[in-house]
């Protein structure tokens, strides 16, 4: 079996009483984009500063091609990064910036001046060399600053929201910069954001940081299809949660009892399945079906219509159940039931028994 | 804007009034001097009799006043290098340290300017006759740099606290080493800091008096010190020359800042 090319070993970061990042593991592969997604505080932006050396972890080891980092200071890990805030040199222009880590590592000009070409190429900034970064827009900034940290071909590229201080439409446009760079030099990109959405865009791999752990790593489709934990399954896609009991379970699916009469049969489960152990079910709104008789075939259960929203291309309609629970559907333009329903009326909400998850605490 | 000028009608005179009777007030001391400086009256008659340059020519063709100013100006460089320096070392410590007792030391590197002079004066005098500094060129460095260093600390530490450390953390990302990355990215970018520092320590020493007297010696003097000096003993225009030179001397200075200041936001 060959080394993984970079290894995080049971990283743990304290401050005091406070554990920031609790024995997190994780190993990435040579050119793969993998994203630690997470709320803020859930320690992963704090992995990514022990990465990049300007933190030290309380225990655990990061290695890079089977060689530790952490006796390399932050300047000799040859690792480029682009941080949140603007990070640019303002007393230099965009061409002297991008050439700051050529300077320092004592390269001939010739071959400094080649690379900051190369580099302003590759963010499509050709030509403004000269420019000060106080006269430069934020979305340009950061490109500046990506050019920067990947003039000296570093193995590895950190970024920590770098797209988090623009507009949304502005910070897609970069996204998609990204990836083509990304494609374009092969570098291997951890990337740090609490956006789902950049998330899924960007990234090979995402791994979901909660609470100073991963709760799951997995491609974005697994996220969304096999949520690992109820924290996973919230922050990706949207859902809803009713509360289950146990009746019977081979700890993998189990059957549970919603209410009083109804069960759900084989619902995948996660956690620690027992008879009688409470569950949360989630059901995706987008996985949801509308109807006016129950149907046979999917799990099935009564409720009233709330409210109904028309959204352009899909209609949210706000359901409560017989338990007084709240189920949101979201059905497409053109679905037949849409057009027709009223606050008030009853319905039967369906779903395909394969997009139910439960979770046991 | 509620209180906009233009619209301001009658009381805007009543304003344009007032702001040129303060100004009077604030100036009129220093074109009386620069009116006497040129009078040719030998007992500061206002207004002069006459006009004349005499006065300017006593002054350079004393070589006490020329070696007094040649002091002054010495001991002010001196003081500034070293209030810029130190200035820079403790307003490092005092915004990106993380130790106890932080904001106590930062009231500490200030209360020179709280104290009185005179009271700072007398204690260095006792301290430094004690020690043997007295009258020395290195005491009046020292004493001076007291008085200086809380406008150093005070300009850089501001300074410092405006820089995102982030940037400082990206330049060593790049490669730099620590000091590296201070000097070739954090120093250039406070710069206005360190200049604002450099023209109020280099003006603190220049045109300081109280200390300096203390410190003087019949052969160490600074101008300020001469200045009084002579005062007391006989009072002649030639002071009048003298202190014009010294205000316009720190206007200029003023101005260069202004100008460099100026320059910088481009």
């Amino acid at each position: 079996m060959t080394t993984p090319f970079l290894q995080i070993r049971n990283i743990r970061k304290a401050y005091g009483d406070v554990t920031a990042v609790n024995d997190v593991t994780l190993d990435i592969a040579q050119g793969e984009f993998m994203t630690f997604l997470g709320p803020s505080g859930s320690g992963k932006s704090t992995t990514l500063y022990i990465l990049a050396g300007l933190q030290n972890p309380t225990s655990g080891d990061i290695l890079l091609d089977g060689r530790t980092l952490l006796d390399t200071p932050p300047h000799k890990r040859n690792i480029g990064m682009v941080f949140q805030r603007y990070t640019l040199f303002p007393h230099l222009s965009v061409g002297e910036n991008i050439a700051f880590p050529l300077r320092v590592r004592r390269k001939p000009k010739a071959e400094v001046d080649a690379a900051v070409r190369r580099a302003l190429k590759l963010v499509r900034l050709e030509g403004f060399e000269d420019r000060m970064p106080a006269k430069m827009s934020g979305g340009q900034q950061q490109r500046v600053a990506l050019a920067r940290a990947l003039a000296y071909d570093p193995p590895v590229l950190l970024m920590d929201e770098p797209l988090s201080a623009l507009d949304k439409k502005l910070r897609e446009e970069i996204q998609y910069e990204i990836r083509r760079i990304h494609q374009e030099t092969g570098v291997t990109i951890l990337y740090v954001t609490h956006d789902q959405e950049e998330a899924l865009r960007l990234s090979d791999r995402i791994a979901v940081f909660s609470k100073g752990v991963i709760d799951q790593v997995g491609t974005g489709t697994e996220l969304y299809a096999n949520p690992a934990t109820r924290f996973v399954a919230e922050f990706i896609g949207d859902s809803d949660f009713l509360k289950g009991r146990i009746e019977a379970t081979d700890g993998k699916s189990a059957d549970i009892r919603i209410g009083e009469h109804l069960i759900l049969p084989a619902v995948s489960v996660h956690g620690s399945a027992r008879p009688g152990n409470e569950a949360a079910v989630m059901l995706r709104p987008e996985r949801l079906t509308l109807s006016s008789t129950p149907v046979s075939t999917a799990g099935s259960l009564a409720a009233t219509v709330k409210d109904v929203t028309f959204l352009g291309n899909n209609t949210h309609v706000l359901t409560e159940t017989a338990t007084q629970e709240v189920l949101s559907v979201r059905l497409p333009f053109g679905h037949e039931a849409a057009g027709s329903l009223r606050p008030g009326q009853p319905v039967w909400v369906s779903w395909d028994s394969s997009s139910a998850h439960a979770f046991c605490t | 804007m509620l209180l906009d000028f233009d619209r301001l009608g009658a009381w805007k005179w009543v304003l344009v009034t007032i702001t040129a009777l303060v100004s009077l007030f604030l100036l009129l001391p220093i074109v009386f001097i620069a009116a006497l400086s040129f009078g040719n009256s030998q007992w500061l008659i206002f207004p002069p009799p006459g006009w004349t340059l005499r006065w300017y020519r006593d002054l350079f063709a004393d070589p006490r006043w020329l070696e007094a100013a040649w002091t002054s100006a010495r001991i002010a460089i001196a003081v500034t290098v070293l209030s810029v320096v130190l200035g820079l070392f403790a307003s490092l410590a005092l915004t990106r340290g993380n130790f106890r007792g932080r904001e106590v030391l930062r009231a500490f590197f200030v209360t020179p300017m709280i104290l009185p002079v005179v009271v700072l004066a007398v204690a260095l005098y006792a301290f430094f006759l004690k020690i043997g500094l007295n009258g020395t060129f290195l005491g009046f460095i020292l004493a001076h740099l007291v008085l200086a260093l809380p406008f150093s600390v005070i300009s850089i530490s501001n300074a410092l606290e405006g820089f995102d450390k982030s940037i400082e953390d990206a330049a060593i990302l790049c490669g730099a080493s620590p000091w590296e990355a201070r000097f070739r990215v954090t120093l250039p970018a406070i710069s206005h800091g360190l200049f604002a520092a450099a023209i109020f320590s280099f003006l603190v020493s220049w045109d300081e008096v109280v200390v300096a007297i203390f410190m003087a010696s019949p052969t160490l003097q600074t101008l300020p010190v001469k200045i009084w000096t002579t005062l007391r003993q006989d009072l002649t225009p030639v002071i009048a020359a003298a202190s014009t030179l010294l205000v316009l001397f720190t206007i200029a200075l003023m101005l260069l800042a202004a100008l460099v200041r100026k320059g910088m936001k481009k």
